[in-house]
């Protein structure tokens, strides 16, 4: 891995398209900002793999289960009022 | 058309209904066009099959069938990718955990997939900041998996 020293609003390239800067240290926390074209997607790595292995997860339905879906239809319920 | 799937054989879909996700599902990258189908059996439950991989298909459903209030924050740059520029004209499925026992299953809320019926271009979104989890629990029963950071 290629590690480098930069200092606050200091920038780093990425080929010619994506830039990495330094916006802000303090103490144990860096904010970076990042720009980079919209067909490269940027995400946190643990969300990232929380919805990649959620997918995984997903792609796989267990075959019973998947013939009983549609009468699950009455047992869901509306769940209001958060978020 | 038809297309190929392992959990419903052949199936005919007009071609206009197939879906491309530039970017792919997470994990899935490889992967770029899906059918949603309708469950033969009825109900609430969609699929999203692949049309290239035959084995490939996700339980998907409208959030709002059990979370009336679900909100998705996007900026323009995430849905311009699927052409999509008044999110008013798209809609949003969220795919389905269906485990052996289904009333266990949970719903990805964090990785909802947004649909531009127009382009018919999709995408999965990664509402990093939104505080949902990938693990909706959809069924009544106790809170766990739906707990928060």
């Amino acid at each position: 891995m290629l590690v480098l020293t930069r200092q606050t609003n200091e920038v780093i390239m990425i080929g010619d398209a994506i830039e990495i800067t330094i916006v802000s240290v303090k103490g144990d926390k860096v904010r970076i900002g990042i720009a980079a074209p919209h067909n490269i997607p940027v995400h946190r790595k643990e969300v990232y793999l929380a919805i990649r292995q959620a997918n995984i997860e997903a792609a796989s339905v267990d075959r019973e289960a998947a013939d009983k879906l549609h009468a699950l239809e009455d047992l869901i319920v509306k769940n209001r009022g958060n978020v | 058309m038809k297309i190929a799937t392992t959990r419903f054989g052949d199936v005919d879909v007009p071609e206009s209904e197939v879906y491309s996700f530039p970017e792919g599902i997470l994990g899935f990258s490889d992967i770029r066009q899906y059918v949603v189908l309708n469950n033969p059996k009825g109900g609430p439950f969609q699929w999203l099959q692949s049309l290239e991989l035959p084995s490939l298909a996700f339980v998907v459903c409208d959030p709002r069938i059990f979370m009336s209030d679900y909100k998705i924050k996007v900026k323009e740059e995430d849905i311009s990718s699927i052409k999509l520029y008044d999110i008013a004209g798209g809609f949003v499925l969220v795919i389905v955990t269906v485990p052996k026992d289904p009333m266990e299953m949970t719903a990805n809320l964090l990785g909802p997939l947004i649909f531009n019926p127009k382009e018919k271009l999709a995408k999965q979104l990664v509402l990093s900041e939104s505080g949902y989890t990938t693990k909706h629990k959809i069924l009544k029963g106790d809170e766990q998996g739906s707990v928060k950071d």
